[in-house]
């Protein structure tokens, strides 16, 4: 657990300059900063300056405990665009999350709710955790649980977008990759780590390792961004080991990837690319996915106004599609807007956390756009 | 505060732009003024425009409510802690940017701030080239109510001469356009000094305490694209002070330059060298960082030349070292938060101006105090408009030591009553400034005056002429 003086010493690294509601900087590729700030009614603890305000009253005891005030805590996505731009020396993304560890006592009905359905079910939707199977009855060729790779499917892609897991599942096998998928696959943790159940998570992470060492691969492969920097970094930060982890989106920017594109059909369209905030910001996977993108026959791909360090976030992230779905909806739809802006037909992803909110920001916005994963991009050039 | 004035301001600005939840009153009773104590208010509110805002004012006189207006949040000295009980308008919401190019000028709501307007601008080949330090987040008007300066305020001066015009809503909640847009006919911004006396300059420099400014038309400049930047040394301090008086007099277009002291300069590389790029220099006792501009290359480099002939015609040598200039003003919008808070300190700043050739008595008393007060500090400073320097002193402070917080506070007053001896003067109306210097009882009278009739009910921003911080 994180030490409390610790957190504030690191809290007080922020001397309130206010960069991190809505610098607009040109010249460094920023347009905003705060995609809740930017999507409410835009108050002081909306954006993180705020927040590291109430965060500091709270844990010095100048603010009580309440769930009125917790709730700017916990209205963040922890995109990490605020670190992005922050000039003092910290991490402020970083320092809510632990934050909201050491406030884990602090009423909080929907990240009890969470931890509680993920302890029971492996899955943070409510569903049985056999429920996370499901999506390879589907599939055309059998899939065994073990294999020298594992792909770690993740809740968001075995129960609710399943056409990710599918054309990940799909893609691997038309590469030639043989792979396993483990038929009692843990939650990774995230949400646990994001929305600060911490000591759940610890135990949580050494379920996951336990569970993939049985599988006897030496290495795992994700479609989730989530997943992803959770298994490679958080796992890490825990103390628990786990055989290397690669985004499936750096698995097709190699060698496998480009036999795979050679085959892909050709088909014009125009599509734009938004950086998850796990993937990119927090893991530093920028390029691997253009070079997917780009690599499709027929495939133009155009930039938005933010993009790589400086894309402005989803909206899911942080726990936030769960505290509060309609926020996390409205800045997908800001996010639509300036995919929109772009000309382009397609909104590219990889993460199914981002595609599906951004779908839903889609639909909010009336705007019929297509939202897809980069692995069923893929998929639908090769099938 | 009684919850029909919540209701009325609700009434005002609807429900969702007004709060009075603990949390978000606790989040608006500081700003960036780390150094000074907050308050908290009642409520916060956040109007969409200058008729919302008057029709607060209104309601603040009627119950006679304290108002503090805020925008960017970014000050330093505690200009927009509001008071215990009362009321702050939050103005982000005030986005609007119109610009008139044939004017050459650009009028933006209150809530806009320079990296925006920046961009805006940018699009239209245009710029205002003054950049507050703190630009990303600084909005316009905040920084004309404080009249602020950075980058671009060697040529240009203070963001007050930049200024065409202000839409300003009164304490008591009439809505005043000065300058050119006072005539309803006029086509837009294009003249401050219309109809008589400087009404504008008012406002400028007031911390809003003679009203609220929700609108600021501002000049407008062709964006240069030519730059000269360099670095010149000199082993006395007279060298470098009568370097930047030269480069005025013969009018070179030195668009921002500073003189820094080599153990300043030391510390900034330590610090930041290696981000900026800047090469292992052997800096010379005074080092002045200028960067030279215009829309012309041939001028330029004629300016750039001729700077250098004066630099070595003074007994300095041109350092050739690029880098640091080149790192202030390409990266103007975040260089100077960053160097301001990287290294890990809090503090208080003391802005003020005096002229170039008084550079090392400032420095002096700075130096005097930091040793005198036991803290860690530094100053450094550029050149402002026709004839002053614009210096920036940081007393730095542990957040989590009281004592020094207080010895920092102590020396923060006895340095604004030491550079005002002299000769120093403040760009804005500030407490410390008036406190203890009699010298100026004829001038605050005055003043005081204005704001009775402005403000008779006193509600808006009452506290800083009482000499509070």
């Amino acid at each position: 657990m994180f030490d409390s003086d610790e957190v504030i010493e690191e809290l007080l690294q922020c001397r309130r300059c206010g960069l991190c509601r809505e610098a607009v900087y040109a010249e460094e590729g920023f347009n905003g900063i705060c995609p809740v700030w930017r999507n409410t009614s835009g108050f002081e603890t909306a954006y993180m300056r705020g927040k590291i305000m109430v965060a500091l009253a709270l844990l010095e005891n100048r603010l009580d405990k309440t769930a009125d005030n917790v709730r700017p805590l916990f209205e963040c996505t922890l995109c990490g665009n605020c670190t992005q731009i922050c000039p003092a020396e910290f991490q402020p993304n970083k320092i809510i999350e632990q934050v909201r560890a050491l406030l884990s006592d602090a009423p909080n009905d929907v990240r009890d709710s969470l931890a509680a359905k993920v302890a029971a079910e492996d899955n943070p939707y409510g569903e049985t955790a056999s429920a996370k199977t499901k999506w390879l009855e589907e599939l055309d060729f059998d899939v065994p649980e073990r294999a020298d790779t594992i792909y770690f499917v993740g809740c968001t892609s075995a129960l609710r977008t399943t056409d990710v897991a599918k054309d990940t599942a799909w893609v691997l096998h038309h590469a030639g990759i043989e792979f396993a998928v483990m038929r009692n696959e843990p939650c990774c943790g995230s949400v646990l780590l994001r929305t600060g159940k911490r000591e759940e998570a610890v135990k949580n992470a050494e379920r996951v390792a336990e569970r993939i060492a049985a599988t006897g691969a030496n290495r795992i492969v994700v479609s989730c961004a989530g997943c992803y920097k959770t298994l490679k970094e958080d796992f890490a930060e825990m103390g628990v080991d786990l055989p290397p982890v690669l985004h499936v989106s750096q698995l097709l920017a190699g060698e496998a990837g480009e036999d795979l594109t050679r085959s892909a059909v050709e088909e014009s369209v125009t599509v734009t690319y938004h950086d998850p905030c796990h993937l990119g910001r927090e893991t530093g996977v920028y390029e691997e996915p253009r070079q997917i993108v780009s690599s499709l026959p027929g495939v133009t791909l155009v930039e938005m106004e933010t993009n790589r360090a400086q894309a402005m976030c989803c909206g899911a992230g942080g726990g936030l599609r769960s505290f509060d779905s309609d926020l996390a909806k409205r800045i997908a739809r800001d996010r639509i807007r300036e995919a929109r802006e772009t000309g382009a037909e397609m909104v590219v992803t990889a993460c199914p956390f981002c595609e599906h909110n951004l779908s839903e920001g889609a639909r909010l916005e009336g705007d019929a756009i297509d939202v897809v994963d980069i692995v069923s991009l893929v998929a639908r050039r090769l099938k | 505060m009684k919850a029909q004035i919540v209701n009325d301001l609700v009434g005002i600005v609807g429900d969702e732009f007004v709060s009075t939840q603990p949390a978000v009153l606790l989040a608006y009773s500081h700003s960036a003024s780390v150094g000074y104590e907050g308050a908290m208010p009642d409520v916060v509110v956040r109007p969409a425009n200058a008729e919302e805002v008057a029709e607060i004012l209104r309601l603040a006189n009627r119950h006679k409510i304290p108002v503090t207006p805020r925008s960017g949040g970014t000050s330093l000295q505690g200009e927009v802690i509001p008071r215990h009980g009362g009321i702050v308008i939050d103005l982000l919401r005030l986005k609007e940017m119109t610009l008139y190019e044939e004017l050459r000028s650009v009028r933006v709501g209150a809530g806009v701030t320079f990296g925006q307007l920046d961009k805006f601008l940018l699009g239209h080949d245009l710029w205002v080239p003054v950049y507050p330090e703190s630009s990303l987040a600084c909005t316009v008007a905040g920084n004309v109510v404080v009249n602020g300066a950075g980058p671009g305020s060697t040529k240009y001066g203070s963001i007050a001469e930049m200024v065409l015009g202000l839409e300003v809503v009164l304490p008591t909640g009439e809505i005043i356009q000065t300058g050119s847009e006072a005539n309803p006919n006029a086509p837009g911004p294009y003249l401050r000094y219309s109809f008589g006396p400087d009404i504008t300059g008012l406002f400028i420099g007031s911390l809003g305490m003679f009203g609220v400014v929700t609108a600021v038309s501002l000049k407008t400049f062709k964006r240069m694209k030519y730059f000269d930047y360099n670095t010149y040394g000199f082993d006395e301090y007279e060298q470098a002070e009568r370097f930047i008086i030269e480069t005025k007099h013969n009018e070179i277009n030195v668009i921002f330059a500073s003189i820094y002291e080599g153990q300043i300069l030391e510390f900034f590389m330590d610090m930041l060298g290696e981000e900026y790029g800047i090469p292992e220099t052997d800096w010379s006792p005074y080092t002045v960082s200028a960067i030279l501009g215009h829309v012309r290359e041939d001028i330029l480099q004629s300016d750039a030349r001729l700077a250098r002939e004066i630099c070595e015609r003074l007994g300095g040598s041109v350092l050739n070292v690029p880098e640091l200039p080149r790192g202030e003003w390409d990266r103007r919008l975040w260089t100077f938060a960053r160097a301001s808070y990287a290294h890990g300190w809090h503090w208080r700043t003391l802005y003020h101006h005096h002229t170039p050739s008084s550079w090392h008595r400032v420095i002096e008393k700075i130096w005097e105090g930091l040793d005198e007060f036991g803290i860690l500090g530094h100053t450094a400073g550029f050149a402002t408009g026709h004839s002053s320097f614009n210096f920036y002193p940081h007393l730095y402070f542990d957040p989590a030591d009281p004592e020094e917080k207080e010895k920092v506070k102590k020396m923060h007053s006895w340095l604004a009553r030491e550079v005002f001896e002299r000769g120093a003067v403040p760009f804005k109306i500030a407490p410390f400034w008036f406190k203890d210097v009699p010298e100026m009882d004829e001038y605050l009278r005055f003043v005081k005056r204005l704001k009775e009739e402005l403000d008779p009910n006193n509600i808006l921003n009452p506290h800083i002429l009482r000499g509070e911080e």
